[in-house]
């Protein structure tokens, strides 16, 4: 008791990554590329970047082939902005997918072990929302690598910057940004296991910290997904964006959450209530099951809320069924082998015989950090913020806009991160480091406060409240009455925080201590989402507003957050790129303001 | 109503700050389709915060919560209270971290440690192949990567080394040997001399026995000791 934390040392480095998942290492990897000579340290909150939540993704990655006879970079820009409601940055699209071929053969030359066609060139499958000719007919435009495309590129990008020399502090959370006159120019870190904080002096610091799912009780997110990059950005005083945008998936396994792949569908999987209804049928006669993710995501919600859900005596949550039961053995057998591998490993249940307990699943968040095209990070008045740059799930470009498509995830965090290594090069030139007067009290006073704190609250309860709310009232639906009442509860939850004690006092590797200021974390980014979603009084893309159900023009721009004092937030404004549009190019009229029908 | 199961859970501690470790007990309640990172996670709610344990995807995708139940390297993200009930036959369940790494606290263990024996693997193309002119992919037949597409699955739990009879001091490990297999067998690899000396080093694959405890104990079904047979016989 007692002790006074400290700054144990202080380290200088060319590039700061903060996150080595997908985005982050492939920045670092460009960086290697490029300037072998550059110093490059690389964070990550996981044990070793192989563990990180990259390496989960399991579907695809969406690239034009240039050699595809039929398929155009085109098409993919369109399937992109209607998919997201017309609410991503035309200028952003167009950047990322004509520099996606570029990375699947960058992937195909650095040992990725994509599955092959018969003639032992990259296969390509089929995804939900990714079509020809502007929606005439379904494009085979996603490369994988089996059933775990992302293992496959966290494992090539994560032994591209082994093999560059970047130097990895794992088990590491970044706690504080700095910046001296208006430069960013490193961070404050904690090491977990170490117990100790440390800055980083940086010409450059690159923050790719990945999602924000835990904030929900169901999510396909891995344990470390808190938000905390978001979190940091917050109290730095920048803002988040469209942060309301967040992606459900329909079917998540009850009750971990983990992804039970759309194939259940396209096989022929039929979703029942209590009563073994096929209710599908209700909500979309003529798509029926196979409708896009968010009508079958708020079709199970509405069967549940009414009373036709299932309750896991287990897990405490309430589900519908997913019947597999009459498709054939070979269907289960080979081509849902996984999934249906899943249903066995995850709640004892066979797939061919019995009825398994799906639900929807928090899955991805399409805002995030504010950057340009180039990832550079912007401030409430959307000024570049030199010196910082954001990529991945964290960030927020958007390429996105309202609601991913499949496949497009991957793409971009390669894509992107590939970029703003480029982006960095040339920054990198002009820029010299010096670091900030009281770097690190910020952190230390916050990290202080939370050994200090005495009281009878439990931590593990409050985050368990928390993400029951989220889930409930911030979640597939949407409603005035509903997200004020989540607000209310976010604050209280804020307020018991301050009771809670922590028994583990030594600083090594203080689990407590981690999820104390993990739950601060995943209270901003919970605030700033049920924040923002009360402010969008429409429906657009993934955010459906019951009270407000279609999308209005009025709210044609992404929302920018900003919030130093818990609840206290201030919003602000960034247009939608337009200029495919405006171009007046070829095929330009496909990329106006229409609705989103399929 | 789902019936619940009597559990006994004796973890083995460790206390950084006192250099002292100790088994403790927790008994808890627990339905059959709870996993045991949900047990851990009950316990830091209902029971005890201080108890340390790792995991992050939770679905045996990423290899962080390796631990020995009963013995066994497991693991704990995809172990279900019944199954395990099944597996044993008893309801007490004695868990102790991995033996591969240094133990930081309770059940968290250093993986950098355990890492560095992958990362002397070189687990990227040491000389990587140039595409040939004008093709934007190499061709590989299908037949030719499913010789060593399952070897990719690894995901460096270390379950493997932990049940390794060979030890983990003298052996550079099953998984990490694998990493190095896997490229020898990879078409694009054109640093295959350096490979050959490390896979036929002093801590490479002649130190294994053979026990195939390796493909038992493997979460992911792989077959590592048939890869290991394949260095043997230099039958890349």
């Amino acid at each position: 008791m007692g002790k006074k934390l400290r700054i144990h040392s202080t380290l200088a480095c060319d590039v700061l990554i903060i996150g080595a998942g997908g985005a982050g290492l492939r920045c670092a990897a460009l960086l290697h590329e490029r300037r072998p000579d550059l110093s490059i340290i690389a964070v990550t909150k996981v044990a070793h970047p192989q563990k990180s939540h990259t390496s989960t993704a399991q579907g695809g990655m969406a690239a034009v082939d240039p050699k595809d006879k039929v398929d155009k970079p085109i098409y993919h820009m369109f399937d992109t902005w209607k998919g997201g409601d017309c609410s991503s940055d035309q200028n952003v699209i167009k950047k990322i997918i004509e520099g996606g071929w570029e990375e699947v053969q960058w992937l195909e030359q650095k040992g990725i072990h994509f599955s092959r066609d018969e003639e032992g060139n990259i296969a390509k499958r089929q995804f939900g929302g990714h079509t020809l000719e502007f929606g005439k007919g379904d494009a085979l435009r996603a490369v994988f690598v089996a059933d775990r495309t992302g293992k496959g590129m966290m494992d090539t990008v994560w032994g591209e910057a082994l093999k560059g020399g970047s130097l990895f502090l794992n088990s590491t959370v970044i706690t504080e940004l700095l910046f001296n006159q208006g430069c960013c120019v490193g961070a404050v870190l904690f090491k977990i296991k170490q117990g100790e904080f440390i800055t980083v002096l940086a010409k450059a610091t690159v923050l790719a910290t990945g999602g924000s799912g835990q904030v929900f009780r169901i999510t396909t997110n891995c344990r470390n997904n808190t938000g905390d990059g978001l979190a940091v950005i917050l109290r730095a005083g920048l803002p988040v964006m469209d942060p309301e945008a967040v992606q459900f998936h329909p079917t998540g396994i009850v009750g971990p959450g983990i992804l039970a792949s759309e194939a259940l569908r396209s096989e022929g999987g039929i979703l029942r209530n209590r009563e073994l209804e096929p209710f599908m049928e209700r909500y979309a006669p003529k798509m029926k099951d196979l409708a896009p993710r968010d009508i079958v995501a708020r079709a199970i919600e509405t069967e549940i809320r009414e009373g036709r859900g299932i309750m896991n005596p287990d897990h405490q949550i309430e589900h519908v069924w997913i019947d597999l039961r009459h498709l054939p053995d070979y269907v289960h057998e080979v081509k849902l082998k996984e999934v249906a591998s899943f249903f066995k490993t995850y709640v004892n249940l066979d797939s061919r015989t019995q009825l398994c307990p799906v639900r929807p699943s928090n899955h991805y968040h399409m805002g995030g950090i504010p950057t340009n095209e180039h990832g550079e990070v912007q401030d409430a008045a959307n000024r570049v913020v030199p010196g910082l740059f954001a990529v991945g799930e964290c960030a927020c470009a958007s390429l996105h806009g309202f609601n991913r498509l499949g496949t497009n995830s991957l793409l971009e965090l390669l894509v992107m991160g590939r970029y703003v290594g480029e982006r960095v090069l040339s920054y990198l030139r002009e820029k010299q480091v010096s670091g900030p007067k009281g770097a690190g009290e910020a952190s230390l006073a916050l990290f202080a406060n939370y050994l200090e704190a005495q009281g009878r609250e439990n931590l593990g309860m409050i985050r368990q409240e928390m993400r029951e709310v989220m889930t409930r009232r911030v979640g597939v639906f949407r409603i005035e009455k509903g997200i004020e009442e989540a607000i209310a509860s976010l604050i209280a939850f804020k307020q018991r925080t301050a009771r809670i004690a922590i028994s583990t006092k030594d600083m090594r590797m203080n689990q407590e201590l981690l999820e104390r200021w993990e739950l601060d974390n995943l209270l901003d980014n919970a605030m700033t989402i049920a924040q923002a979603a009360l402010m969008r009084k429409e429906s657009r893309g993934a955010h459906f507003r019951e009270d407000y159900p279609e999308r209005s023009d009025e709210f044609q721009f992404h929302t920018l957050v900003s919030m130093t004092e818990f609840g206290k937030v201030s919003f602000g404004k960034r247009p939608i790129d337009m200029s495919i549009y405006e171009s007046k190019g070829e095929h330009h009229e496909q990329f106006r303001v229409m609705p989103r029908r399929y | 109503m789902s019936k619940t199961y009597s559990l006994t859970l004796t973890i083995k501690r460790y206390d950084p700050e006192r250099s002292v470790s100790w088994f403790q007990t927790y008994r808890l309640e627990a339905g059959p389709i709870l996993r045991f990172v949900d047990l851990f996670r009950k316990i830091n709610v209902e029971l005890d915060a201080t108890l340390a344990w790792a995991s992050s995807c939770e679905h045996a995708q990423c290899g962080s919560c390796s631990v020995n139940i009963n013995g066994r390297p497991m693991l704990a993200c995809e172990l279900l209270v019944e199954n395990a009930v099944a597996l044993f036959g008893v309801t007490e369940f004695k868990i102790t971290p991995v033996s591969v790494a240094p133990v930081v606290r309770d059940l968290v263990v250093d993986w950098e440690k355990a890492y560095e024996r992958v990362h002397r693997s070189k687990p990227y193309l040491i000389k990587p192949k140039k595409l040939p002119p004008g093709m934007t992919g190499f061709r590989i037949s299908p037949a030719e990567l499913s010789r060593y597409e399952e070897a990719t699955r690894c995901i460096n739990c270390f379950c493997c080394a932990e049940a390794c009879i060979s030890g983990n001091r003298n052996f550079i490990g099953p998984n990490a040997a694998m990493a190095s297999i896997v490229r020898m067998m990879d078409p694009r690899e054109e640093g295959k001399d350096e490979r050959l000396n490390l896979l036929y080093s002093e801590e490479g694959i002649y130190r294994c026995h053979t026990s195939k405890a390796c493909s038992h104990v493997c979460p992911k079904k792989i077959d590592v000791a048939h890869f290991l047979a394949l260095a043997k016989e230099g039958a890349f």
